[in-house]
């Protein structure tokens, strides 16, 4: 039971960081693969108004937020939105957002240096019991806060405009823009939303392991395969993806050996997409002649 | 080819058969000499090491990861540059190469040629799971899924006990040294560049491997295996009805580049003979891929010239220099260093210099020749192909015969003529195709001969491009038959429907648009699709030959369809009319006996309909069978033998054109009939 518990908390944490993949994908059809340097982003941006007295524990979140969630606006902007202009088959910016992740983890890492800092903001010390297994509160916040900021974006997703004018620029961006609608800004906002959702989790992530530049690498593998097991069309699919790919790599490694966690996780990311290459809740686009 | 000899000195086709033979001594000259300045660089860039003079050991080390990181880069070029297929996983084939040829050699106990190709064959077996496990992914899901292959392989080398972990490999905890010994072959050892006053005699097999190398892409890149490969970066679906596997072609290309990945990293434990597992993480994917975009995706020199630059500039002081440059003058801290300028790097050759490298210069310098060769020459071409294409499209069957034309194309006899004259070329029977609760096309059946033009019209939505679809294979229908000259093609991929003699052109013309005119005709001979892996690579002397004759049939073919003087042109340069004309040329390389036309006469000014039409009447009469979906009553009224009308998916009328044009039902269907709106 434990490793079963340990594994849906930690799902919470990868489901947090996919949902910001699902939500640049439903609007752009892109990912960014510097999402991990977005979390070291968050957290440190959080440490350095850390010292601020006057700005309440929650304003210094806001700001870890903000900070990922402005940067992710440009990097939109600037490093994406030129490298899709050459149709559906265009995927240069895939590359662009890994040279990305590059030059913000190397500047993050000249300026903080390599060491892990400690974060107190936003820290919740000690555990709860769930079902009879210690969870440390912190882990199951991110994890509560995953599934709530889940369901929050699937209700304004359904009951409002914005849902609609997400799914529309991403079918097609030349008709939305004829109806008056910006896909750029749209872009924008949808980025400004995912990254600050990174930098958001790297804040509370930072809390418990302590910031280091190198701290969203393995998340961002994590999170991209629990976007790609639930579906990067669907905000249902984190959910499920972060379930399965936490509770299955913590049995394993609780089974047989912490290497063995990671791989289960990639081996599931890889039968997923053989099985249904559209993710467990994605749904399937039509080839069109 | 003796038949070309045998063609009637006539003055209209007297320089014809010299094109052939010319065209074999300038493909041979020009491969010739690639091999030559290939293997010369290769010589200049070992001599330093000639002596083993300890100053040489850097460059000859140098000239190892340049070697290696080409290898891999070659590889990957191939995927990504041809087959669009953007993988991060190549790091994760070139780590298994290094340590499982290492692994194998050591603590497996095999003979050092055996373990590397032990190595290369794990990393094409590695590659071919991955590839039948990802080959319906595409874009950003194909690239996740080779980053999880390179990240893996990572966890496993850094975490591994059988590797060493921190220590290397080989270690001295368990080897009781920290290099591989040198591999020793008839009486020869191959020496790494590491001992002073010892000469690296590996370097040689490493240039000569990396050569060869080299032109086995070129080979493959310049081969019809090559443009199926573009094909399938341009379109899939394209490449599939240009008769390509493209299941299969895709598995063979990735486990092709797997080995290429496996290959260079073979390289690197020869040249190093001690291997760390933190060389071989995702920024080593990522550099492998920056060398395939800088150099220049797509080019035959483009992964050399970006692998030797990025290496350069990793292991030059130049990267070290702007980061101490930029702490002295901007920030001591807010600066970047060797990989975050490789990342800017990167981003600035996405912006400025998409093609790379290569890429570009080739561009520039294909302007300059093109503005050098446009005059005189372009003048005198226009003439000769516009007579050309005037007396063909007059008498298509006659000129087909007398030019070039020794092709089995037109001295097969129309199927109509064959013994069983009762069968004819295709019948539908019963064909029906659901979506889901909609039916699209409900029980039709169609009957057509060679030297036979059926035109298919009907309003919007009536299920005419949906029978074109299942037609050619691109949907299984749910019920009913389709049989071509006897053979049965239900159900049957669009390649084995290209095969067996069915070409078609598409709604919005699919051509490869950076291509010239003649490449996309080239790429429409069953060639793509047949040629085997090896005979691209190898280049056996009757590729030399059948190259040739390719580009006269292209030629011809172009002059049939009035494309003759704009061979060289892009695709892309084309007016629309014109890029349809091209389709239906590149449909006919693949000397099908079937063309479906799926509104071949679309966005067509009126004088280019009229000339359209010729060039179906000139086809028809050549014998083959045409199927052709059209809107446009003028055209189907002058060419069509048989019309089949449809609405919802069902036969509404067949017949001759003025019947079915005067039907009632038929012309209800179109303009609307006011009392019968509410049938459904």
């Amino acid at each position: 039971m434990e490793p079963v518990i340990l594994g849906l908390v930690l799902g919470g944490l990868y489901a947090l960081l996919a949902q910001s993949f699902v939500l640049t994908f439903i609007t752009t059809k892109t990912l960014n693969f510097a999402v991990g340097e977005f979390v070291a982003l968050g957290a440190f941006a959080t440490i350095a108004v850390s010292s601020w007295s006057w700005l309440p524990g929650f304003g210094r979140v806001a700001v870890g937020f903000l900070a990922a969630s402005v940067v992710g606006a440009l990097a939109y902007r600037f490093i994406v939105l030129p490298f899709t202009t050459q149709g559906e088959h265009d995927t240069r910016w895939l590359l662009s957002t890994v040279a990305l992740s590059f030059v913000m983890l190397n500047l993050i890492t000249n300026v903080e240096g390599p060491s892990p800092q400690r974060s107190d903001t936003a820290r919740l010390g000690g555990s709860v019991d769930v079902l009879g297994v210690g969870v440390s509160k912190q882990q199951l916040l991110l994890a509560v806060l995953a599934v709530v900021i889940s369901l929050l974006l699937i209700v304004v997703s359904q009951r409002t405009s914005i849902g609609l004018v997400m799914r529309a620029v991403s079918q097609d961006p030349e008709t939305t823009s004829l109806m008056g609608i910006s896909p750029r800004l749209v872009g924008m906002g949808a980025y400004a939303v995912a990254m600050g959702l990174a930098g958001l989790a790297g804040v509370l992530y930072a809390a418990t392991v302590g910031a280091s530049p190198v701290m969203g690498a393995p998340l961002l593998v994590a999170s991209i395969a629990v976007a790609v097991i639930g579906g990067l069309g669907s905000l249902w699919g984190p959910l499920l993806g972060g379930a399965l790919y936490g509770v299955l790599s913590e049995v394993a490694s609780f089974q047989y050996g912490a290497i063995w966690g990671e791989t289960a996780g990639l081996l599931l990311v890889i039968a997923v997409l053989v099985w249904k290459p559209e993710g467990l809740l994605g749904r399937r686009m039509e080839v069109k002649l | 080819m003796s038949t070309i000899e045998k063609s009637p000195p006539t003055s209209a086709a007297a320089p014809e058969p010299q094109r052939p033979r010319s065209h074999v001594r300038s493909a041979l000259r020009g491969d010739v000499l690639f091999a030559v300045v290939a293997f010369g660089v290769a010589v200049l860039a070992i001599l330093p090491g000639r002596d083993g003079a300890g100053t040489s050991i850097s460059t000859m080390q140098l000239v190892a990861s340049m070697a290696a990181m080409t290898v891999a880069a070659v590889g990957l070029n191939l995927l990504v540059g041809y087959t669009k297929l953007v993988s991060l996983g190549q790091g994760g084939f070139y780590a298994i190469g290094a340590y499982a040829s290492a692994y194998l050699t050591l603590d497996v106990g095999l003979p050092p040629l055996l373990a590397i190709l032990g190595a290369l064959t794990l990393c094409g077996a590695i590659g071919a799971v991955v590839a039948v496990s990802s080959m319906r992914l595409r874009g950003p899901q194909f690239a996740v899924i080779t980053l999880v292959l390179a990240v893996l392989v990572e966890r496993i080398l850094n975490e591994g006990n059988a590797f060493g972990r921190l220590a290397g490999y080989p270690n001295y905890a368990e080897h009781d040294t920290t290099s591989m010994e040198p591999v020793s072959v008839f009486g020869i050892t191959f020496r790494p560049p590491m001992i002073a006053g010892e000469v690296a005699t590996v370097m040689v097999p490493i240039v000569v491997v990396t050569v060869l190398v080299l032109i086995i892409a070129r080979n493959i890149a310049k081969s019809p295996w090559g443009s199926s490969l573009s094909a399938i970066g341009e379109s899939e679906m394209l490449a599939a009805h240009l008769g390509v596997n493209v299941f299969r072609r895709k598995i063979s290309v990735f486990v092709l580049a797997s080995v290429l990945g496996g290959l260079g990293g073979v390289i690197v434990t020869q040249a190093f003979a001690h291997l760390q597992p933190e060389t071989f993480d995702i920024y080593l994917t990522i550099t492998i891929v920056l060398a395939v975009v800088f150099g220049g995706s797509g080019t035959i020199l483009g992964p050399l010239v970006g692998a030797v630059a990025i290496v350069w500039l990793e292991q030059s002081d130049i990267l070290a220099e702007i980061g101490s440059f930029q702490q002295e003058n901007i920030s001591d801290t807010w600066y970047l260093s060797t990989s975050g300028l490789v990342g800017v790097l990167f981003i600035l050759t996405l912006f400025l210099m998409p093609r790379g490298i290569v890429g570009t210069a080739g561009q520039l310098l294909a302007t300059v020749m093109r503005r050098r060769a446009a005059g005189p020459d372009a003048a005198s071409a226009e003439g000769t192909a516009g007579a050309a294409a005037d007396q063909r499209a007059e008498d298509g069957a006659a000129a087909a015969t007398t030019s070039t034309g020794q092709h089995a194309r037109v001295e097969r006899p129309p199927a109509a003529s064959g013994p069983d004259t009762a069968e004819p070329m295709l019948r539908i029977s019963g064909l029906s195709k659901n979506f889901g609760g909609l039916r699209a096309v409900a029980e039709m059946d169609l009957a057509v001969d060679g030297g036979q033009i059926h035109a298919i019209i009907g309003p919007n939505g009536a299920g005419k491009s949906t029978l074109a679809n299942l037609l050619t294979g691109v949907y299984q229908p749910t019920e009913g038959t389709v049989t071509f000259l006897g053979r049965d093609l239900t159900g049957q991929a669009p390649h084995h429907v290209s095969r067996a003699g069915v070409a078609r052109t598409f709604q919005t013309p699919q051509l490869f648009h950076d291509a010239t005119v003649r490449a996309n005709v080239l790429a429409g001979f069953a060639d793509t699709g047949r040629t085997p892996l090896w005979a691209a690579a190898l280049k056996p002397p009757g590729r030399y030959r059948r190259d040739a004759e390719m580009r006269a049939e292209a030629d011809r073919l172009l002059d049939l369809v009035g494309l003759g003087d704009v061979a060289e042109l892009r695709a892309s340069e084309l007016p629309y009319g014109k890029q349809r004309s091209l389709e239906i040329a590149r449909a006919l390389a693949g000397e099908p006996q079937l063309i479906v036309l799926d509104e071949p006469a679309a966005g067509l000014l009126a004088t280019e309909s009229v000339v359209l039409g010729d060039l179906l009447l000139s086809l028809r009469a050549e014998g083959f069978a045409l199927v052709v979906v059209e809107h446009h009553m003028d055209l189907v009224a002058r060419i069509a033998d048989q019309v089949t009308c449809m609405d919802q998916g069902r036969l509404l009328a067949r017949g001759t054109p003025s019947e079915v044009l005067s039907d009632e039902a038929v012309v209800a269907a179109y303009l609307g009939k006011p009392h019968e709106e509410g049938t459904h």
